[in-house]
């Protein structure tokens, strides 16, 4: 750490050569002795660490002096060392932003000692927080959160970058596994929003009657078990970004409670009566299509153009094409890298099979697949043996696929026929359906034999 | 150096600025320079009666004489600021001021003998 900058503010010479020699004991301390409020202003260019003020100076009083610098460093934190022992002089003082107020006794050599240590304490784990906040932009740039050649995924990252640009609500669609979280992090981590906090809430994971107080907070006593005061995700995401997941599942009473909040820009915790302002961008995700949901009436379509803002609909990984192998490379260097293991290759008969798998559980599963392969091998190669793809039976993954009625339909009906050459009598009486509707459907080419 | 215990004792001192000799003959040095001056404005503003001029140099003067360890004018100091910010101009602010002047007086010599 460098040095800690300390100004001492005191038109008392004697007192504030004392603290000054004092507080060089420690040789980590540069101490910078002022006899004025003037002088200290002054050279408030140098950025100290901490400010310690004498209450009465002979050309304004400590209160003026410490208003002027919270009004352009806020940060900096300011102590009251006076003479006067008067509660309601420290409580004012502490009221307009005083870190602390100590009186000239024999205490104060302590007082500051312990001072001086909170706040380089606080200024280490600023700078620790600041650092994993840069760590965790550059995990999240996009090229190192989504990774594929596919024309598919580079119109992904052109909208990701566009989305950054500006506070758009962003709606973000795909089938499990997909990486829609991912996608949001990076939008907020590329965002001038990145320093703030990312606040993450999956809607269908909290029970119904938890979730306004889990995205608004409470108040104390508001209902039974509300023994203290909670802050809701949304004020936690204040400045930053608030991802709702699964969006979808929230019930329509909670969804007007959200419009409104949208609508209006501020919120009331439960049981409270105070409007709170909050500055969010909004990130929504779901894989269910939101515009069907609205012709159902299970979502309102009011909030439903509010969130749509700009959407990113994200690649099933069976129509990534090359991207599937890229990623597998990626995964099993990142795998090798983590567990300190010598680099794996992929051998081509391995390639292949991923290349005919469909992948239901898409970049999730793939990753549990190449990892899997990367402790079952016993060589410096993944061959076809390793790649197992039993974790998920065909029906599922069929209905991974989540098709309209009619297309699984048609699918199961063209299965059927290939199934038993094209015997529409056979097929229409195993699936219990008239042969009509097999005729209409190959008329209509629904079905192509 | 010995101190004359019943007068100072630089404790306190020490704490502050640590066992270094060259320290605490600053500190007696800036001691001596400046303490007269605020004994001088208090016995000039108790002739003028400036009331607010006492309470400031006696507040001015109520950590460094607790540094100093001049425990005989703790009580004192502060009573002096007190009748001067209530502006009681009696014959007990006189008695007090008296005080001050005398044990300072001892103190500035005391010291000049064994820190200068």
């Amino acid at each position: 750490m460098d040095a800690f900058r300390i100004f001492i503010v005191e038109d008392d010479l004697l007192y504030g050569e004392m603290l000054r020699r004092h507080l060089t004991l420690n040789p980590d301390n540069e101490v910078y002795l002022y006899r004025n409020g003037e002088e200290c202003l002054k050279n408030m260019y140098r950025e100290p660490n901490m400010v310690s003020l004498d209450y009465s100076l002979p050309d304004m009083s400590g209160l003026d002096i410490m208003r002027r610098i919270k009004k352009d460093f806020p940060e900096i934190p300011v102590i009251i060392v006076s003479g006067q022992e008067d509660i309601s002089t420290a409580v004012t003082l502490l009221r307009e932003g005083a870190y602390d107020y100590f009186v000239k006794d024999d205490d104060v050599k302590d007082r500051l000692w312990n001072v001086i240590k909170k706040i380089r304490e606080n200024l280490q784990l600023r700078s620790e927080i600041s650092y994993l906040k840069e760590e965790i932009g550059r995990k999240y740039e996009f090229r190192n959160v989504i990774k594929g050649n596919s024309p598919s995924i580079k119109q992904i990252f052109s909208l990701i970058e566009k989305s950054t640009k500006t506070n758009i609500s962003v709606s973000v669609t795909g089938e499990t596994g997909t990486g829609k979280e991912l996608v949001a992090k990076a939008i907020h981590y590329n965002s001038n929003r990145a320093k703030k906090p990312f606040v993450a809430i999956n809607v269908s994971a909290i029970p119904k009657e938890l979730i306004e107080s889990e995205m608004f907070g409470h108040e104390k006593g508001s209902f039974t078990g509300a023994v203290t005061r909670k802050i809701g995700k949304f004020e936690q995401a204040h400045g930053g970004t608030i991802f709702l997941d699964e969006v979808a599942e929230m019930d329509l009473s909670m969804q007007t409670k959200l419009l409104r909040v949208l609508q209006e820009r501020e919120l009331t915790r439960v049981g409270g009566n105070d409007l709170i302002k909050i500055d969010i961008r909004l990130i929504v995700a779901t894989n269910l299509n939101l515009a069907e949901e609205v012709k159902k009436g299970n979502f309102r379509e009011d909030l439903y153009y509010r969130l749509l803002g700009m959407p990113i609909e994200l690649p099933p990984l069976r129509y990534r094409g090359n991207d599937i192998i890229l990623l597998a490379k990626h995964f099993v260097d990142e795998f090798c890298q983590e567990n300190k293991m010598k680099k794996l290759s992929i051998t081509e008969s391995a390639q292949q099979k991923m290349m005919q798998y469909p992948f239901p559980g898409n970049v999730r599963e793939l990753r549990a697949i190449i990892e899997l392969a990367a402790v079952l091998t016993d060589t410096d190669k993944i061959d076809e043996s390793h790649i197992s793809f039993n974790a998920v039976d065909a029906a599922e993954n069929l209905l991974m696929e989540e098709n309209t009625l009619a297309e699984y339909n048609r699918k199961i009906i063209s299965h059927y026929l290939q199934k038993h050459n094209n015997n529409v009598l056979l097929v229409a009486k195993k699936l219990d359906i008239g042969k009509s509707t097999i005729y209409r459907m190959i008329k209509e080419k629904q079905i192509v034999l | 150096m010995s101190e004359n215990l019943e007068l100072y004792h630089l404790d306190k001192l020490i704490g502050f600025v640590g066992d270094d000799p060259a320290a605490i003959a600053n500190m007696v040095g800036i001691f001596l320079q400046t303490t007269p001056e605020l004994l001088e404005t208090i016995n000039e503003s108790f002739n003028q009666k400036y009331s607010e001029k006492i309470a400031k140099a006696a507040h001015s003067l109520k950590p460094t004489l607790d540094v100093f360890g001049i425990d005989s004018l703790h009580a004192t100091i502060r009573r002096i600021e007190q009748k001067a910010r209530t502006e009681e101009f009696d014959n007990e602010l006189f008695e007090l001021i008296n005080k001050l002047n005398i044990v300072l007086e001892e103190v500035f010599n005391s010291l000049k003998i064994n820190y200068l």
